[in-house]
């Protein structure tokens, strides 16, 4: 009878509740907690591994959007692990291309990628071939065409080319109201500091995110500490 | 009207089945989780809501297709009720589509409720409806009723497990049709090209029922490409099924 009542279900499914629960305290959690990284959350390790677009492609099963939507949120927090220490983004510029491979439609991950290769990285070469790459696969979108005029203007002072942009801009749906403003400016070569001024003005107030609003607003200060403009160069 | 009442009957014992729930579960967290996860987004918050929340449901309601059609047929078998019903004046082929059109019956209840989820969090999320989201979730329907006929021809023939490797291989080369196309023509010879491409023609392509990036960029929409999309897929079902038909006739269940 005493021998029935041990080996009874409950008794059986209780037991093994018990094990089960020691074997989680005892020794799953320690050992996981033994593989955790001291130096952060392996989004390092996960940015080096990330598999090339195509690979990525075929293993998203058509779900390319999906894919492109996780391989984004590694990039936020590679940029964001970056920001917060030693502000260089190496892989920057792979993580994006492999995000607009899997989606060319994502424009936000072509002018956010761009932003922070040109005012955190100081890689405006490869900021421009995106945003051009942006503009090419997103003809009837103002966002990449405004963002190359905008680097053109600002950083590389290259107003011919900043022009040629503000006008394809120009002629594009949805662009902000100032496009026309700023043309007139660069035909009269007038106005260059508070063209840009109104450019990051116009930035700060539709950032979605502050890191973001802090570059618009470190470059606003800049500006603003700047006083006048010095002449254009290489403007007809 | 026997199509019917076995339609409405596979659809009822559906719903009792635990995995249903198990599936719709699983979809209907992810699609939860989809919020929090774009809440890490920087500002691409509605974008993601649609992505994830779409892929759930096209994903999750090809599990539920593949996981209840491989039962279709063979639970009935196993469990003899089959005998019962075929001694009855019932064709054949009125019970295989009557077992078809519950499924489909339960698949467009599941999905309904994921796509009006998902709706329902991009509404929260954008501050507006985008009824489109409906559009793209019943385009990706319309591949589920691939499946779920591929499912259902599987299981005349087949045990569940076979079942449900045949129905998965044909889901998972159906979304990726388009690509081992493409692969041939970039790397393969001229024997293997033309060998893949009959291939690519057999096989289904789900990847045109795909327009949920469309939908969710803003992109415009062909309609004519959606009608000819959706002729395709009826027209994939009919042969599925006629095939399905074809061969439980031969079956002896003696």
């Amino acid at each position: 009878m005493r021998r029935h009542r041990l080996r009874s279900p409950a008794r059986v499914s209780t037991c093994c509740l018990a094990v089960a629960a020691l074997l989680l305290v005892g020794a799953v959690i320690p050992l996981h907690r033994q593989s955790v990284s001291p130096e952060g959350s392996g989004v390092e390790d996960r940015v080096l591994l990330l598999p090339p677009p195509a690979a990525l492609r075929a293993a998203a099963l058509g779900y390319r959007g999906m894919m492109a939507d996780l391989v984004w949120l590694l990039t936020i927090q590679y940029i964001g692990g970056h920001l917060a220490t030693d502000r260089r983004l190496p892989e920057l510029r792979r993580l994006v291309e492999t995000v607009v491979a899997l989606d060319p439609q994502f424009v936000e991950a072509y002018t956010l990628g761009a932003l922070f290769l040109s005012y955190t990285g100081r890689d405006y070469a490869s900021a421009i071939a995106l945003l051009e790459r942006g503009a090419r696969e997103n003809p009837t979108r103002w966002e990449p065409a405004h963002d190359l005029a905008r680097t053109y203007y600002i950083e590389l002072k290259d107003y011919p080319k900043a022009l040629h942009w503000f006008q394809v801009t120009d002629r594009l749906p949805g662009r902000p109201h100032y496009v026309p403003r700023f043309i007139a400016r660069l035909y009269a070569q007038t106005g260059q500091v508070e063209t840009a001024l109104e450019l990051w003005r116009a930035m700060r107030e539709s950032a979605t995110s502050d890191w973001v609003r802090e570059i618009a607003d470190r470059e606003i200060a800049k500006l603003e500490g700047q006083g006048t403009a010095p002449p254009p160069k290489g403007h007809r | 009207m026997s199509v019917w009442a076995i339609a409405v009957n596979t659809f009822r014992e559906a719903v009792r089945d635990r995995i249903l729930y198990s599936i719709l579960a699983f979809a209907l967290l992810l699609i939860g989780a989809s919020v929090f996860l774009a809440g890490l987004s920087l500002g691409q918050e509605s974008r993601i809501v649609k992505d994830l929340g779409l892929a759930a449901s096209s994903l999750f309601g090809a599990f539920i297709a593949i996981f209840l059609g491989i039962g279709l047929v063979f639970k009935e078998i196993e469990r003899r009720t089959l005998y019962a019903i075929i001694a009855k004046p019932i064709h054949r082929y009125q019970f295989l589509l009557g077992k078809y059109l519950g499924l489909v019956l339960t698949l467009l209840v599941t999905v309904g409720v994921m796509a009006l989820l998902v709706l329902g969090l991009a509404r929260l999320v954008d501050g507006h409806w985008s009824p489109a989201l409906l559009l793209a979730a019943g385009s990706d329907f319309l591949a589920l009723m691939i499946v779920t006929a591929a499912a259902l021809l599987f299981s005349t023939f087949s045990t569940p497990t076979l079942s449900a490797l045949f129905t998965l291989a044909i889901f998972v080369i159906g979304r990726l049709s388009g690509d081992i196309r493409l692969f041939a023509e970039q790397f393969a010879g001229p024997g293997v090209r033309q060998a893949v491409f009959a291939l690519y023609l057999v096989v289904p392509d789900l990847a045109r029922f795909q327009i949920g990036s469309q939908v969710i960029h803003g992109l415009p929409l062909a309609p004519a490409e959606i009608a000819r999309a959706a002729g395709y897929g009826a027209a994939y079902v009919g042969m599925l099924l006629f095939l399905a038909i074809a061969i439980f006739q031969f079956r002896d269940f003696k």
